[in-house]
């Protein structure tokens, strides 16, 4: 835990919006377009749509499955951060509705959050002053 | 393992959408910067207007937003379920009255509809009028903001707007991210 950064000053960069389509997993199509974008690191900004399950973590390490068709995305915040080769990671919560507008909220699972109809997703690029991979120190524009 | 004797691995549950399945399946576009704006809903306002208005004068026709807590006099929303026609996945419910609620938490698109006028989408989890935490697609022509105005944070697109257009795989008119011809 020595390397753990608790403060981290930067700026935002470019803001990338994108639709992405049935099927595509949730959490991998967010990382999959910030590798399209070359962002490195990214917040999310903003995001709806509809899921055909959810699948998010419990807290006793179980996992909530939320039954759909559709499971509505009602609240979306979360981060990519890139890992040392260039993969992106995204971690993403929020809350989802079922079908009779239950709500349900945790940590998104990977692989268990297939798109419904549609993920409507707006990124912003986090630019950190010192790369939190290379700890090399960006020069301030 | 299935009928046939291949051994099954958990896997996600895929829908088959009732059109040609479109082989681009991330649409982008992006712009250098996005403008920020706080925006305060204005009381007796439906919250399409609250947004559509101030944001038609800063000439943003594209937006992202998060919709923080606030109160509503009234409030409708619609769910998703499988759509009973079968022309598409799923369909929206008939509105449901969720009455004089808080909205928790939203998300909202500005966009441009098929007609050309502005549209907005939002999501958000809500406390209804019976004490329920619901979520779902808010009405916006119908959610009529409270006493108190309702801070919102608003990111705009720029050099690309988000056009309302039919998507031939789902049958159904999504928003869309389009370039915005310079030219014209």
């Amino acid at each position: 835990m020595s390397d753990l950064i608790l403060v981290e000053s930067g700026k935002m960069g470019r803001v990338a919006y994108a639709r992405i389509a049935p099927n595509e997993d949730m959490i991998l199509g967010i990382e999959k377009l910030c590798l399209a974008q070359g962002f490195k690191h990214a917040f999310v900004r903003g995001a709806l749509g509809s899921l055909v399950d959810a699948g998010l973590e419990g807290s006793d390490g179980k996992i909530i499955e939320v039954k759909g068709p559709a499971v509505e995305i009602v609240s979306l915040a979360g981060e990519v951060r890139s890992e040392e080769n260039g993969t992106p990671c995204a971690s993403l919560s929020g809350v989802v509705a079922d079908p009779e507008g239950k709500v349900y909220g945790g940590l998104f699972l990977l692989g268990y959050n297939p798109i419904c109809v549609t993920l409507e997703v707006t990124l912003e690029e986090w630019l950190p002053d010192v790369d939190p991979v290379s700890r090399t120190v960006r020069q301030r524009q | 393992m299935t009928p046939d004797g291949v051994v099954k691995r958990k896997q996600p549950r895929f829908l088959r959408q009732p059109g040609p399945f479109n082989p681009i399946r991330i649409k982008m576009e992006s712009s250098p910067f996005g403008r920020h704006i706080r925006l305060s809903l204005k009381p007796g306002e439906t919250l399409f207007d609250a947004i559509v208005k101030p944001l038609a004068e800063l000439n943003v026709r594209a937006a992202s937003m998060t919709i923080l807590g606030g109160a509503f006099e009234t409030l409708d929303y619609c769910v998703a379920p499988p759509d009973p026609e079968g022309d598409a996945v799923v369909a929206y419910s008939k509105p449901i009255t969720a009455g004089q609620s808080y909205m928790i938490f939203g998300n909202a698109t500005l966009g441009i509809s098929i007609e050309e006028k502005p549209l907005v989408h939002c999501h958000a989890v809500i406390r209804t009028e019976s004490g329920d935490v619901m979520g779902g697609h808010i009405v916006t022509e119908q959610a009529v903001v409270g006493n108190n105005p309702i801070s919102v944070l608003v990111i705009s697109l720029e050099g690309f707007e988000l056009h309302q257009a039919y998507d031939e795989e789902t049958k159904i008119s999504l928003l869309q991210p389009m370039e915005v011809d310079s030219h014209e």
